[in-house]
């Protein structure tokens, strides 16, 4: 089990009340899969999502990352924790603007501290097919190649989960698909396991499992494996 | 690795133009503050140079008796150059006449500072010269050729020896501004003095070592010196003693200049606050992906500091470099007009420079910074996160700390920053509120127009508390920038005041109380304007309470009677002895009673003394002076005490009586004219038929008052301008830090079809609104803190300046408005789609 949740709660208060944003949550996820969270706006997927990747702090419960315990953690040792084990990939791209692509790639490896971040960013630009365009900026990119700058960011580190937040909601149709393909792709490649939130249900097909997440519930779509 | 991203991210932002108004903001105020403190440090010893020439040396020993040769061996050891020069009075003897002379015996070398200047023929064009009058001749002043009938050529006895007249002397650098040596200057050697015989034991001679050198050695030299000396028989004089004419205007201009710098200093600390605040907000993305990215908070601490650093140091050298490169400029303008070089500056403007920069840089910045490195990782998901706003109090301590602290190092006097610093804290409060309620009343008015004010005012009233702190800045920029002007303007009228172009040029001393009128009648025929005259008693001062004044007032008898000279330590010694008295009925003009009263019509006798003296001499209302003129003994009380403006071209006295008291007294008069120079030639068929009127020129005198003040205006000018650029950029800074925050709202309404004309008049309305309210409060603001500094610093009548009233709400309107356009129309140039991407 490489991500797990025990009655994890996320609530808010505000001038009305005590407001539920996450009812509780179990959930197990295992190293390898690919799992989409669905569900309308607003339903909570992003709260999950950054729960899950110890961007925020429960407000009960746990959450269990290759078994080490979050809520155990400080903020510095889970930003260790996401540094060693997790890779990103947002809706807005979230690159630096004023690192060309290829140091945006290198960032997290460099962060993490390791030797030959140069080389591993050349080769997974290249993988990504923005070999020729290393020393662009952000701004100087499309947001298709934006998102491929990113996707090549979010595997340098060889992380073992990786968080995707409507990774192609910002994309047009045919870009968005091939971003998709070169994303599932990679995912296979290495074997990591990837949560992506979306409301793209084509985009979910894609995954192995499906959650629905409803008003702060999350149940568990039944489906044919094929 | 945490400094290599830290480089990176520097040098890509540099490159990019990101960091340019944060990186302009350092620069310009050390930029700021080194051209200005290197330009008045040298401007200043400049001046003090120059002024040394009053002195015709940096120090003057003088002595009753003649100096003891080893000293002089001793300054000459440590490299100082030395002069001698020996004043006493005496008959002097030519054409069957005998006139009384002031007669000036110098040694090789004199003048050490400054220069000599001769004439052909009396009062014909002069030129410098740098040697002395030859073995047998002597140099002598214009009046003598005409009360002795002198030609070029003629023979001149002195004592028991002849000296051949061989040139006019003009202009002797240390003859200073006294109007009563009634006696012409003649100039001869020194070795020739002997000869004279006239140097008897007890004989009335002042003896002169005029020294000149570096700082050091003479400082040195001085230390050496000054334990020998005995108080009363040694003066040991340097120009800095001296009540120069200029010092008041000098003093004045001074203040200025600090004032000014400090205000520049304090706009562009303002200026690095508002773009630290922004340099700040635009890292909030980066850091909270750094955090995503598993970057720990001590690597993100370590790459902003030294990324910080980075920035500050590149500056701080730019600035430097800048600055020097700006300040040698102007010097060199100034130095063409001053004839000179100007000495070189000391390190410390450097340090200080860059110790401001460091410290606004790092001060401004630091909560900003710890805010910034507070950002959650969480930010990603959610933009509106800010990090917490708990330190806020501590923003305000640093910065107001800092400024504070800026103030203290830049002026070294904690009254002035002090005052400085509350005021301005009083004035910041005050903008916040009044700022507001405007805003909230424009709504009101904005209601009723068009659209794009509509949009305007609604934008105005919605961004309220961002907008009354950028108000705030806008207007402490608009309103230092008025106050730097007006203060120039009232400056520079104060000294045109002092110095018109018909400011008198030429004193008369010894006319007979027969000849007033015809005189009078004479400058009125031929168009000259004069002063009034002034009745002159020579009498002497004997008594103070009925304790004799000898022994009482003054040490020693004897030395110069020197009633409007600028030398104390002449004045001190010169009572006891004959002064000039006069009377009056009512107060002269440039003087000002500082207690008792003026006499009006009361008849009882009575006597009014001048400040100065009274200090010195312990005199108050109602001490009883004895005179004795011509053998008649008096006594009268002290009813008044004056302040005189030694400056003003006017005859001025220490003491001056009732009518009744000495109108019955034989009195010549004196009085003070003006003669544009290229009606010089005149001057002796003016006098012709006066024959013992003595004239006196002071145009030499005006001239180097003149070029004094307009070196100041220029060095006031070059402030001014620097100001200006501090101004701009803050103005700049605030309006490109709006902008990003109204970017937002721009796309929404430019998505939902607002035409580019709309939405850039609306901004454009928003920022005239804002500028003009500034400014309003920017001139409400000025005229109080004017109306304290000219009262209270610069010791100037207050006056109210209409004209701003007008001036600061139009120029805060247009110079806003015309920014905010400008970072509008780059906006909206965009298509919406660019726009949208980048705030996505």
């Amino acid at each position: 089990m490489l991500i797990q949740t025990t009655q994890l709660e996320k609530q808010v208060t505000t001038q009305d009340g005590t407001l539920h944003i996450l009812q509780p949550i179990d959930l197990a996820i295992n190293a390898g899969e690919t799992v989409a969270i669905v569900g309308a706006s607003g339903s909570g997927k992003s709260t999950l999502l950054s729960l899950l990747a110890g961007l925020d702090i429960a407000s009960s419960g746990d959450v269990l990352i290759d078994n080490v315990k979050l809520s155990d953690l400080d903020e510095e040792q889970r930003a260790k924790l996401r540094a060693d084990k997790v890779g990103f990939i947002f809706q807005s791209f979230l690159l630096i603007p004023s690192l060309t692509a290829l140091e945006n790639v290198m960032l997290p490896a460099e962060l993490a501290g390791h030797k030959n971040a140069e080389q591993q960013a050349r080769e997974l630009l290249t993988k990504v097919g923005l070999g020729e365009r290393l020393t662009h900026y952000p701004n100087q990119l499309s947001g298709g190649e934006q998102q491929r700058v990113a996707i090549a960011r979010a595997f340098i580190g060889t992380p073992k989960i990786l968080f995707a937040d409507e990774p192609t909601g910002n994309l047009d149709s045919t870009t968005g698909h091939k971003v998709e393909d070169l994303l599932f792709q990679m995912n296979q490649e290495s074997g990591t396991t990837l949560v992506m939130v979306t409301h793209d249900a084509e985009l979910a097909e894609r995954c192995q499992r499906v959650l629905r997440m409803d008003s702060g519930r999350l149940t568990e779509v039944a489906r044919d494996v094929a | 690795m945490w400094h290599k991203i830290s480089w990176r991210l520097l040098r890509h932002e540099l490159r990019r133009g990101e960091l340019t108004i944060m990186a302009a903001a350092i620069v310009l105020s050390v930029t700021a503050v080194l051209s200005l403190s290197l330009f008045t440090e040298r401007l200043q010893s400049g001046l003090l140079e120059r002024s040394a020439e009053f002195l015709a040396a940096d120090r003057v020993l003088s002595s009753r008796r003649a100096i003891d040769e080893s000293w002089l061996d001793e300054a000459e050891k440590r490299g100082i150059q030395t002069a001698d020069r020996v004043v006493f009075n005496s008959m002097a003897f030519a054409n069957d006449q005998l006139a009384l002379v002031d007669i000036k015996a110098v040694g090789d070398g004199y003048p050490l500072r400054g220069e000599l200047r001769t004439a052909d023929e009396p009062f014909g064009a002069e030129e410098p010269t740098t040697g002395l009058p030859n073995s047998g001749e002597a140099w002598v002043a214009a009046a003598l050729f005409q009360e002795l009938g002198l030609q070029v050529g003629d023979t001149l006895e002195i004592g028991s020896s002849q000296f051949v007249v061989s040139r006019v002397l003009t202009y002797e650098p240390d003859v200073g501004f006294s109007v009563f040596t009634d006696s012409p200057n003649v100039l001869i050697r020194y070795d020739e003095l002997g000869k004279t015989g006239l140097i008897q034991p007890g004989s009335r001679v002042r003896y002169n070592v005029l020294f000149a050198g570096e700082p050091s050695q003479l400082e040195a030299y001085e230390e050496w010196l000054t334990p020998q000396l005995n108080d009363d028989t040694h003066n040991w004089r340097s120009i800095e003693d001296g009540d120069s004419p200029l010092s008041r205007s000098l003093q004045r201009a001074e203040r200025f200049m600090l004032l000014a710098s400090l205000l520049g200093v304090v706009l562009a600390a303002t200026a690095v606050a508002v773009a630290a605040q922004r340099y700040c907000q635009r890292n909030y993305d980066v850091v909270a992906i750094f955090k995503t990215l598993g970057a720990e908070k001590a690597q993100i601490q370590k790459i902003f500091i030294l990324h910080l650093l980075l920035l500050t140091f590149i500056s701080i050298a730019v600035g430097l470099a800048l600055g020097w490169f700006i300040q040698a400029q102007v010097i060199e303008v100034v130095a063409d007009q001053l004839g000179a070089n100007l000495p070189s500056a000391s390190w410390q403007p450097y340090v200080l420079a860059s110790a401001t920069g460091l410290v606004s840089a790092v001060m401004f910045t630091l909560y900003p910074l710890l805010r910034l490195i507070g950002i959650p990782p969480l930010r990603v998901l959610n933009r509106q996160l800010t990090g917490t706003d708990k330190l806020r109090w501590l923003h305000w301590v640093a910065s107001a700390g800092t400024i504070y602290a800026l103030l203290l190092i830049y002026s070294q006097q904690w009254l002035l920053s002090t005052a400085l610093f509350v005021g301005g804290s009083v004035a910041a409060i005050l903008l916040l509120t009044v700022g507001r309620l405007f805003i909230r009343a424009s709504r009101q008015a904005g209601m009723q127009a068009g659209s794009a004010w509509r949009l305007a005012m609604a934008g105005l009233q919605r961004r309220a508390q961002a907008n009354s702190v950028q108000m705030l800045s806008f207007s402490t920029a608009i309103m230092l920038l008025l106050l730097v002007l007006a203060l120039r303007n009232e400056l520079l009228a104060d000294w045109e005041r002092q110095l018109p172009d018909n400011a008198p040029n030429y004193f008369i001393v010894n006319v007979a109380g027969s000849d007033v009128d015809a005189l009078q009648q004479r400058f009125a025929e031929r168009n000259i304007e004069s002063n009034d005259m002034y009745p002159v008693v020579p009498g002497r001062m004997t008594a103070v309470n009925g304790v004799p004044v000898r022994e009482e007032v003054t040490k020693e008898a004897g030395g110069d009677e020197a009633d409007t000279a600028t030398n104390n330590a002449e004045q001190r010694e010169g009572f006891g002895r004959e002064l000039s008295l006069t009377w009056r009925d009512d107060l002269p003009p440039n003087n000002t009673l500082t207690a008792g009263q003026w006499w009006g019509d009361d008849p009882q006798p009575q006597v009014s003394i001048e400040q100065e003296v009274a200090q010195r001499m312990n005199l108050t209302i109602g001490d009883e002076l004895q005179f004795n003129i011509g053998g008649n003994t008096f006594t009268v009380p002290v009813t008044s005490i004056r302040e005189v403006n030694w400056a003003s071209l006017q005859p001025n006295f220490f003491m001056i009586f009732n009518t009744a008291t000495l109108e019955e007294f034989p009195a010549t008069f004196i009085s003070s004219f003006n003669l544009p120079p290229e009606r010089k030639s005149e001057l002796y068929d003016l006098f012709k038929p006066f024959p013992q009127v003595s004239l006196i020129d002071l145009d030499a005198v005006m001239e180097q008052l003149r070029e004094v003040i307009d070196q100041v205006s220029i060095a006031i000018a070059f402030v001014l301008v620097l100001v200006l650029i501090a101004g701009v950029l803050v103005l700049l800074a605030q309006v490109q830090a709006s902008m990003e925050e109204r970017q937002k709202e721009l796309v929404i309404l430019r998505t939902l079809g607002a035409p580019a004309k709309l939405l850039s008049r609306s901004v454009t309305y928003e920022f005239v609104i804002l500028g003009a309210i500034s400014g309003l409060i920017a001139t409400l603001a000025m005229e109080l803190s004017l109306y304290i500094l000219q009262t209270q610093v610069f010791e100037m009548a207050a006056t109210i300046h209409w004209r701003f009233w007008l001036f600061g709400p139009v120029s805060g309107a247009v110079v806003v408005g015309v920014l905010g356009r400008l970072a509008c129309a780059r906006l909206v140039r965009r298509n919406t789609a660019q726009l949208i991407r980048k705030l996505a």
